[in-house]
């Protein structure tokens, strides 16, 4: 075995770093005015966004209820709400609920907003004319939008089960179904987020460049093909990163919810954060909310970085 | 300081004095005096859930502004979004809001966590609340809710709710040799009967079950706390509870509209206003609006009493009223607006002018205005209101002004939710909704 020596590892340690050079005054001032410049910066972002999340976090590791104000400083048991939440039937469900919602949303809302953007890829007036009608959902306050499919879903005065039944095709209520609700409610959400998906996706197919489309056209590509080989690889970071914020998205579904159904039938549409509101803001469990929202925050950032990382698989894999 | 400013701002004083005191004393009418408004520059924030009495005192404000000089930012979100709100604000400690509604179910936990501040100073004081504005006018019921268990008074009751039954087309039940139901049976047999005559669904309550849903389960011998306030055991998963739920969510099931669940207090007065749906256990403040101008069933509706469990007749009687929040930094314009709204002259005004059918003030109700308006398609209301109000204290609605029943309110909510869609059985439906309020009060430091 052969002894290695302090004083070498030393040595190869400064052969292998790159010789300090004493920076020009320039460089100095400028890395100097680049540090005061963002310091203003960094001290807001620090305030409006680190300093809640930790006050977050402490919040969910006491029972804070403000009926007991005392309650903020109790950190008797900090894990007593965490614990609780493993053995809460609703949070549970609550996050099945959120992941078929997620699930349906994503998907249907890559799908619509792909398709559509495949069918508006032209240039022409008529084209953009209807590209500007698509996003108007999009661009409708949330409550707005959940108001109107309120009207929509509500077979009394709905427009659109009026016209069923006209054409023989009565559908029952699908807010207040337990097995049509979360389906009712991702159609809604998908109407009003898709046009984000057909956005990024039309960008993005307007930026292939015309000769490779133009060369498999000539090798006699249908339209399929077409997709399959040439336009569907140059989108498809573009696809992975719609999803990404589609996904993160779908977690913080609200209004829909709180409009349409309040959860229901039963707990069948009640997702995590729409829980998290519950037990916060109706029964004033701050603490309980907290340790919700804490582990909402925690999945977030795992899935971001989960698909973040799938992102850059699939751009080094092409 | 000169002399002459000295006794210019003696003067300013001598004049703003003059004029509070003529506001104070006159409540109702212009208390404006010698051409001062005694809040000028005043800005008083006031918040109510949108009740329709809330909705009609809209048009009244101005009144006060007009007398005062106050400006008033009066705003009337809808039930929920109050009461969150509000929770929030008060629990925080805001200032805010100077005047805001006493949210019934809220009783317990706001004046219990002393949000609000009593109002006795304010009532003994007669420069502040004049000899004929007779606090003592106010139904004790409704007045009762609000003072602690020392008897300090929180809030005035600007309404005294009660739950009856309305029929927006009682000629369908005539057709079919039906009268307005008295028992849970008798609604089971005339739904069955007008079910769908005229193409109308017969059974519609609003989707607040843990105010609808009650006095079935009442009616049926159950409850929803053991024995409110000592002891807080939720009790809904008894055979009275389960049997009760069941029989509720098979009427809405059997006989309620498509989406009957999704309904919610405002969305019922509209149907039933618009003659879509026929019979509606509900608040009195709702079912009066059946015979409105504005209403397609004015010539057709009828009431009747809350009917009648195998165990008697448990209708909910409700009150909601004004208090001073203790964040306030206008308490005493705050009380003048108070005094003002809940007024002789205004309520009646309200009555007169708009047929405002809720009032707590015993001389009103007795008044030949009153009687005159809550005689709706010639069936007498007040008969009903009286009759109710004296059931009302009895003492059976002690369970909702418990400061966790909004815990239980919504597990009642999903129960009910989770029988009518079929999801669950009433038994596995009640059981698990006693679950979940075990471990809510857990939640909430109770020891059971």
């Amino acid at each position: 075995m052969l002894a290695v020596q302090p004083s070498s590892i030393k040595r190869a340690a400064e052969n292998r770093r790159p010789a300090r050079t004493a920076l020009p005054n320039w460089r100095r001032e400028q890395r100097r005015a680049f540090t005061f410049g963002l310091l203003p910066a960094l001290l807001v972002l620090v305030a409006i966004t680190l300093g809640p999340t930790i006050y977050l976090i402490v919040t969910s590791l006491t029972p804070l209820d403000p009926v007991h104000p005392h309650s903020a400083a109790d950190f008797s048991d900090p894990i007593g709400n965490y614990r609780a939440l493993m053995a809460d039937r609703r949070f549970l469900n609550s996050l099945e609920v959120q992941l078929k919602l997620s699930a349906a949303t994503v998907v249907l809302q890559l799908a619509a907003g792909l398709g559509v953007a495949l069918l508006l890829n032209a240039g022409s007036r008529f084209l953009e004319a209807v590209r500007t009608a698509f996003i108007l959902p999009m661009v409708l306050p949330p409550i707005v939008v959940a108001v109107v499919w309120k009207v929509i879903f509500t077979p009394d005065v709905s427009p659109m089960h009026r016209a069923l039944t006209a054409i023989g095709l009565p559908v029952h209520s699908l807010i207040a179904n337990p097995d049509t609700a979360l389906g009712a409610i991702a159609v809604a959400d998908t109407w009003e987020w898709f046009p984000f998906t057909m956005l990024m996706v039309l960008a993005s197919l307007q930026m292939i460049p015309a000769e490779p489309i133009d060369a498999a056209r000539i090798d006699g590509a249908g339209r399929l093909a077409l997709f399959r080989y040439i336009l569907f690889p140059y989108i498809r970071p573009t696809l992975v990163v719609a999803g990404l914020f589609r996904l993160i998205d779908s977690i913080k579904a609200f209004p829909l919810i709180y409009v349409l159904t309040n959860g229901g039938p039963g707990t069948a549409t009640e997702v995590t954060n729409y829980y998290a509101f519950v037990e916060s803001f109706n029964f004033s469990y701050w603490g309980y909310g907290s340790a919700i929202a804490t582990l909402m925050v925690a999945g977030v950032l795992l899935l971001s970085w989960l698909i973040g990382r799938l992102g850059v698989e699939a751009e080094r894999d092409d | 300081m000169t002399l002459l400013e000295r006794r210019l701002r003696r003067r300013q004083l001598l004049r703003a004095g003059a004029a509070a005191a003529g506001a104070l004393l006159l409540p109702g009418r212009a208390p404006a005096q010698g051409g001062a408004k005694p809040l000028s520059g005043t800005t008083l924030n006031i918040a109510c859930w949108s009740s329709p009495y809330a909705k009609l005192l809209t048009d009244y404000v101005p009144q006060f502004e007009e007398a005062t000089g106050a400006k008033v930012n009066y705003e009337t979100p809808s039930f929920p979004i109050y009461n969150q709100r509000i929770d929030v604000e008060l629990s925080t400690g805001g200032s805010s809001y100077d005047v805001l509604n006493v949210t019934f179910i809220y009783i317990g936990r706001w004046i219990g966590a002393g949000w609000f501040v009593p109002l006795d100073p304010y009532l003994k004081d007669p420069q502040k609340t004049p000899a004929d504005w007779e606090p003592g006018d106010f139904l004790p019921g409704a007045t009762a809710a609000f003072k602690d268990p020392s008897g300090r008074l929180y809030a005035i009751p600007w309404t005294a709710d009660i739950y009856m039954a309305g029929a927006a087309r009682y000629d369908l039940f005539e057709k079919s040799g039906k009268t307005m139901p008295d028992t849970f049976d008798g609604v089971a047999d005339a739904m069955k009967a007008v079910h769908m005559k005229d193409g109308i669904p017969a059974f519609l309550p609003e989707n607040h079950y843990g105010w609808s849903f009650i006095p079935w389960l009442q009616g049926f011998g159950g409850n929803v706390f053991r024995d409110p306030p000592e002891d807080l055991t939720p009790v809904l998963d008894t055979p009275e509870a389960i049997a009760a739920a069941d029989f509720f969510a098979k009427l809405l099931r059997d006989y309620g509209p498509d989406g009957v669940i999704s309904y919610t207090y405002d969305q019922v007065v509209a149907t039933l206003k618009a003659g879509r749906a026929n019979y509606s256990p509900n608040g009195q403040i709702f079912l009066v609006q059946m015979g409105a101008k504005d209403s397609k069933v004015a010539g057709t509706c009828n009431f009747s009493m809350c009917p009648a469990g195998p165990k008697g007749r448990f209708p909910g009687v409700a009150t909601h009223g004004w208090g001073i929040p203790a964040g306030s930094k206008n308490k005493d314009a705050a009380w003048q607006f108070i005094t003002w709204a809940m007024s002789k002259p205004i309520i009646r005004q309200m009555v007169v002018e708009r047929g405002y059918s809720s009032i707590t003030r015993r001389s009103l109700i007795d008044s030949p205005e009153f009687k005159g308006k809550l005689t709706i398609n010639g069936h007498d209301i007040v008969k009903i209101y009286l009759d109710t109000i004296a059931l009302g204290a009895q003492g059976y609605m002690k369970y909702r002004t418990i400061y966790v029943y909004p815990q239980v309110d919504k597990q009642i909510d999903i129960a009910i939710q989770n029988i009518a869609s079929g999801q669950l059985s009433a038994t596995a439906a009640m059981t698990q909704a006693q679950q979940d309020s075990l471990a809510e009060l857990k939640r909430a430091g109770i020891k059971l």
